[in-house]
């Protein structure tokens, strides 16, 4: 087994362990998704608002989840340790 | 020879640069678990700001204000993991250093484990923001002392994550086991 094996291996690992994050923006979303049907559910008539305020705050919650999956990403196939 | 010294001595027999850039790789998919954090906080802030428009949908632009400048806070921490995994994989100082590869590599993997402290301030945060969204939208003229409130609330929240991220810099860029 020589040296890039290793570094490959250790990326590998490294990229499932990035990817833990997605734990966060999983649990946050749903949380949210649930209060906005609680919110539809009592107010029908403000759907419209409930569902924009809701997914402007999913959205925010998904950038950490981003930033896991590109450095999994960079890991795989970007990879700066490796040699070109 | 037990397990353990058997996987040190086949560690050791990779060269120097090769065992640390391996090791920064597993460093930078550690830092980035801190991510968890401001995931859970900002989804409580952004279903509180849903149940805050809900409640009272005449205050939804302040409710939506408050709820994103209350996320955006949240976000540090894992933009600060960010940074440290982009300077592991792109600008690591840790592969010129001189001393033994073995505490080199710890290194670059110890700072990656600091870094998952973040989980604790986006927590924290995210649920102030999502406190403070669910004032502002039950009475939206007191926005200017909630806002305040929280941000300070906020930046005490912080300060845990500032320390891993002061001990994973030490840990880059001024190693005190490398003499």
């Amino acid at each position: 087994m020589d040296g890039t094996d290793l570094i490959k291996a250790c990326s590998a690992i490294g990229a499932g362990l990035a990817m833990i994050a997605g734990i966060g923006p999983g649990i946050g979303q749903g949380y949210a998704a649930g209060k906005g049907a609680e919110g539809v559910g009592r107010q029908p008539e403000a759907q419209g608002d409930i569902v924009r305020t809701m997914l402007l705050g999913a959205a925010v919650a998904e950038t950490t989840g981003i930033y896991g999956l590109i450095v999994a990403l960079i890991l795989l196939f970007a990879n700066p340790f490796l040699p070109r | 020879m037990n397990f353990v010294e058997m996987f040190f001595d086949w560690l050791l027999t990779f060269d120097k640069t090769t065992l640390i850039s391996a090791a920064s790789a597993i460093g930078a998919g550690l830092a980035m678990i801190a991510g968890i954090g401001p995931g859970v906080g900002q989804g409580y802030a952004a279903g509180k700001g849903a149940e805050a428009v809900g409640l009272n949908p005449k205050g939804a632009k302040q409710s939506t204000m408050i709820m994103l400048l209350g996320a955006a806070v949240a976000e540090t921490s894992g933009i600060l993991s960010l940074v440290v995994a982009i300077i592991l994989l792109y600008g690591n100082p840790i592969i010129d250093l001189p001393g033994a590869s073995i505490i080199l590599a710890a290194s670059a993997i110890g700072a990656g484990f600091s870094m998952i402290a973040g989980i604790g301030p986006g927590i924290g945060q995210g649920y102030a923001a999502g406190k403070a969204t669910e004032s502002v939208g039950r009475r939206p003229k007191l926005y200017s002392s909630i806002v305040r409130t929280m941000f300070l609330g906020q930046a005490v929240a912080q300060t845990t994550g500032i320390y891993a991220l002061i001990i994973a810099l030490v840990l880059m860029f001024a190693n005190p086991f490398i003499q």
